[in-house]
């Protein structure tokens, strides 16, 4: 690399091979790290300063220009395939390949972003037309495409670097709503998904998969025993779904533009559900609805005791016996005894005291006899303790009143209540169109650090958080690009990226709702 | 994205006062009929909603943290001295000799920007500033003692923590004569409380309701016929009358002022709008909700947001207060200010699609924002307030287009990846 201090580049003869001089110099210089001492804040000018400048500046140009060395098998092999934008592997992958790269046709690849940051780690050395790329061949050639930018670089290999565990985001992986509700196992080998990305998602595919868990599910519920009025339903569902099974079959075999039609085959015209059940076949239900008696505890004469089950249906060895209705019998239609003394009598009592305990201890108020007197009592006392409090005209006479009339005593719950008049909005409503939102991009999935958690690269689980890069002289995102990129993700947390010439903030931006603060 | 995570408040280490009511309105109809008023008054003076009684100051601001003094610090307990001492069954405060001859060359400036020439400034200064005999006192203000000592001895023993609190030393209803009879000056006439009279001399559109009275000497600005006593410290320890004109004794208060509430334009507009318990007057005339509206978009842009915010937050039962500390438009607090540090500082932004942000962010002002904010543990909060597509602008000037916006909040939290990595918290 260059060297300042030797300016007369033809006499030295560069090799890539050390001599083994050169190779024990090497391998036994010092690794310390330069020291940060204290920071001057301001030129004073003395001449002690600018050595001290001077010699701060010399150590970190002697670190920066130092030649690496490797041992020649220690590097792993690949080759640049610029139409496909990865590196083929041509030497067994080390320990890296347990979280980066994958397999393609049974050959070890690497994205370009790994590939770099591996031949800037010393492991790896690519070639390209039969010569070896140096790193920055390596960045101008890996770093071109319209792929992966030098900000998104800066940040995968920081993060790298930290030791977290980052792979290439794709939109597919993230479970779209219908997925979710199926509860489908992710799929596997994502790395080679997108090599096959060339086919379009066929609707069929999903099709398929949907329709066969759905009839097992239909069939395990109809086997439960339920009641008459389940009957319709339940042989409605299995029957639809039966239906498109073997119909569902045919269209992709036949048309691909049109995949979507199955659906409206299979559905069958609703008078065929209405013949019974058991003319549509054996695995729907065993129960015959129409022939199972309830019985009914409410008739005039009363029904004697109830026979036994059939033993056929119980499951097990149990045994029921005859079941009494008597004590049941004597809860229905109790009426309230009668008591001695006259009816009249006994009710004007009742009604006293319940007029009393409703009143309370005010002997006024339990004097009077009618609204009007209630009211009258009110009225005096509320003259009686503050002067009249008419409602200021300019408040309540114009097009626009207060929402709460402050002489009133209202709760506080309730006085909140009305005020609630600014609502907050839902998260998943798009508040606004989305114009510009191809500069916001989910670049990278982040999992946490290999060493602590168990890392498969074919089931990664759930990321810890996925990057969007941007620059810092960019601007901030606004309400409506946090939200696309945050249904970009789904589950996952997004982590903003801020590129700043190499230094690298993180800010997340988290949708929120404050809770309500109610007091005692 | 997740839902951020709530993190409830911290308590404050010591809390000095007891929580009363959320809003001063009652709370039970008990409540209702036991309170005199139900609306109180404010002034809109110079584009300010300034509320003087000091009863409505009291509860304005004791239930529901509205507004601040313009003379304390949050709370309006502005008094001219710690110390109190007693005279004549009364507590005057006691004030240092430098503080007086303040509070005297305050009336000097006053009296001279009234017009009046040196000379005449000066007589008058010197005719204040003599000491008050005890003994004399009560002599010449024996009739009127008679008249209404009573009366003043209720009003004193039932006002005097108020009077303290407040600061407001003339604001009372009390006919006290003066020394005038002693002094050979004119005798006072000016009955009338000057209760509107802001003491502030730059401010004078302030001052716009009563004229000063004719009796220059003894009726200083803020106070009404009683003038108020206080005890001057002299130079050696005496502290009671009967010393010479510059060490201490008891003189008369040449300079009061008077405390008075300041109201931001988004709390004057929630306590007229939502609670219905304020009434503000611009020149003595009470204006309706819908002038107000005007008047207030008028002089703030972007009032509507930020007023849907300030209005949102009122609603989840906490307390926003100005938040121009922390660069910020509110701090939230719960319950108060006094009871638990700020949770949030919260930035209001208007997504519309016709005006342009309350406050363009490019990433650098976002990354010191979200510094100061950590550096004080609160938490940054977005408040984006959603203007719907078809809401116009004739609509906007009415009030009731507030029941179309909608609040969407947003957490801002800077994330370190090399502690993340050590602690393996979840973002």
């Amino acid at each position: 690399m260059a060297d300042p201090s030797k300016t007369d580049d033809s006499e030295r003869i560069f090799s890539e091979l050390l001599s083994p001089s050169e190779l024990f110099a090497a391998r036994s210089r010092s690794r310390k790290l330069p020291v940060r001492g204290q920071k001057d804040f301001y030129p004073s000018g003395c001449t002690q300063q600018k050595q001290r400048l001077q010699n701060s500046l010399d150590e970190h140009w002697e670190l920066v220009s130092e030649e690496r060395v490797e041992r020649l098998g220690n590097l792993v092999r690949g080759i640049w395939n610029p139409s496909d934008q990865i590196v083929e592997l041509q030497s067994p992958a080390g320990k890296f390949w347990q979280t980066m790269g994958f397999s393609v046709d049974g050959k070890q690849c690497l994205q370009p972003e790994e590939a770099l940051y591996l031949m800037e780690c010393g492991n790896l050395q690519v070639f390209h037309r039969d010569l070896p790329l140096s790193i920055q061949e390596g960045y101008e050639t890996f770093l071109s495409s319209s792929q992966l930018s030098l900000q998104q670089y800066q940040v995968f290999g920081h993060l790298k670097r930290l030791g977290y565990v980052v792979s290439r985001f794709h939109a597919s992986s993230v479970p779209s709503l219908y997925e979710r509700q199926l509860n489908l196992p992710p799929s596997r080998d994502r790395g080679a998904n997108q090599l096959k990305r060339k086919r379009s998602p066929s609707p069929e595919a999903t099709a398929t998969v949907a329709s066969s868990p759905r009839p097992s599910e239909k069939q395990e519920d109809s086997t439960n025993p339920s009641s008459a009025q389940d009957k319709a339903t339940n042989h409605s569902e299995p029957s639809a779904a039966q239906q498109p099974i073997p119909e569902g079959r045919r269209p992709p075999a036949d048309d691909d533009v049109t995949g979507r039609n199955w659906w409206s085959d299979g559905l069958v015209p609703p008078e065929q559900q209405q013949d019974g059940g058991p003319s549509h076949g054996g695995p729907t239900s065993r129960w015959d609805f129409l022939s199972i008696q309830f019985p009914d505890l409410g008739a005039r004469d009363t029904p004697g005791p109830l026979a036994p089950p059939d033993p056929a249906l119980l499951p097990g060895a149990m045994a029921v016996g005859v079941c009494s209705v008597s004590s049941w019998l004597r809860r229905l239609n109790t009426w309230r005894e009668k008591q001695p003394g006259g009816k009249q009598r006994r009710r004007r009592e009742e009604e006293e005291e319940r007029a009393r305990r409703r009143t309370g201890p005010d002997r006024e108020v339990q004097g009077c006899r009618s609204w009007a007197e209630y009211r009258r009592i009110m009225e005096r006392r509320r003259k009686g303790s503050r002067r009249s409090d008419s409602k200021p005209a300019h408040l309540w006479e114009k097009d626009v009143t207060p929402l709460h009339d402050p002489r009133q005593g209202t709760s506080t719950a309730e006085l909140l209540e009305k005020i609630s008049v600014v609502k907050p909005s839902r998260w998943a409503d798009k508040s606004c169109s989305v114009e510009a939102v191809g500069t916001w991009q989910i670049s990278f999935d982040v999992h946490q650090p290999a060493v602590n958690t168990e890392f498969r690269k074919s089931s990664p689980g759930m990321p810890y958080s996925r990057m969007c890069v941007c620059s810092f002289d960019g601007p901030v995102p606004a309400l409506g690009e946090l939200q696309h990129v945050s249904q970009q993700s789904g589950d996952v947390p997004v982590t903003m990226a801020v590129v700043d010439h190499g230094d690298i903030s993180f800010y997340t931006f988290k949708h929120f709702l404050l809770p309500c603060d109610l007091p005692q | 994205m997740t839902e951020a995570a709530f993190l409830a408040p911290r308590r404050r280490a010591t809390v000095y006062e007891a929580y009363e009511a959320p809003f001063p309105v009652p709370r039970s109809d008990a409540e209702a009929m036991r309170c005199r008023e139900s609306v109180y008054r404010a002034d809109l003076v110079n584009q300010q909603v300034l509320v003087r009684d000091p009863a409505h100051i009291e509860l304005l601001y004791g239930q529901g943290y509205f507004g601040k003094g313009i003379l304390s610090r949050a709370r309006p307990d502005y008094s001219l001295s710690d110390r109190w001492q007693e005279f004549e069954g009364r507590q005057i405060p006691v004030i240092s000799k430098a503080r007086y001859e303040q509070l005297l060359s305050w009336r000097r400036d006053y009296l001279l920007s009234k017009g009046m020439d040196e000379e005449a400034v000066n007589q008058i200064l010197v005719r204040l500033s003599e000491p008050i005999e005890p003994a004399a006192e009560s002599e010449e203000a024996g009739l009127a003692q008679t008249e209404d000592s009573s009366q003043k001895k209720r009003k004193r023993s039932s006002s005097t923590d108020e009077q303290r609190r407040i600061g407001n030393t003339g604001n009372q209803d009390r006919q006290h004569t003066d020394p005038a009879p002693r002094t050979g000056s004119s005798p006072v006439d000016d009955s009338s409380p000057m209760a509107d009279s802001s003491p502030m001399a730059d401010s004078s559109p302030v001052a716009d309701s009563s004229p000063v009275a004719d009796s220059v000497l003894d009726s200083a600005p803020g106070t009404d016929s009683a003038p108020e006593y206080v005890l001057v410290e002299g130079d050696s320890d005496e502290e009671e009358g009967g010393s010479e004109v510059n060490q201490g004794g008891v003189r008369r208060l040449p300079f009061s002022t008077t405390e008075v509430l300041q109201l931001t334009l988004e709390e004057a507009f929630f306590l007229v709008y939502a609670l219905g318990c304020l009434s503000v007057h611009h020149n003595q005339k009470p204006l309706s909700i819908s002038e107000l509206w005007g008047r207030f978009r008028g002089v703030q842009p972007g009032f509507e947001s930020s007023y849907a915010a300030y209005h949102y937050y009122r609603s989840r039962a906490w307390v926003p207060k100005p938040g121009a500390k922390y660069g910020a438009h509110f701090m939230l607090y719960r319950k108060g200010p006094p009871f638990y540090h700020a949770s949030y500082s919260v930035v209001v932004e208007q997504v519309r699609s016709s005006g342009a942000s309350l406050r363009p962010f490019t990433w650098r002002s976002l990354a010191a924002l979200s510094r100061i904010t950590a550096n004080v543990s609160k938490e940054l909060m977005m408040c984006y307030i959603i203007y719907p597509a078809d809401l116009s602008e004739a609509e906007l000037t009415s009030p009731l287009s507030l029941h179309r916006l909608t609040v969407q909040e947003v957490v801002i939290k800077r994330w370190i990846s090399s502690r993340e990595r050590a602690e393996l918290d979840d973002i």
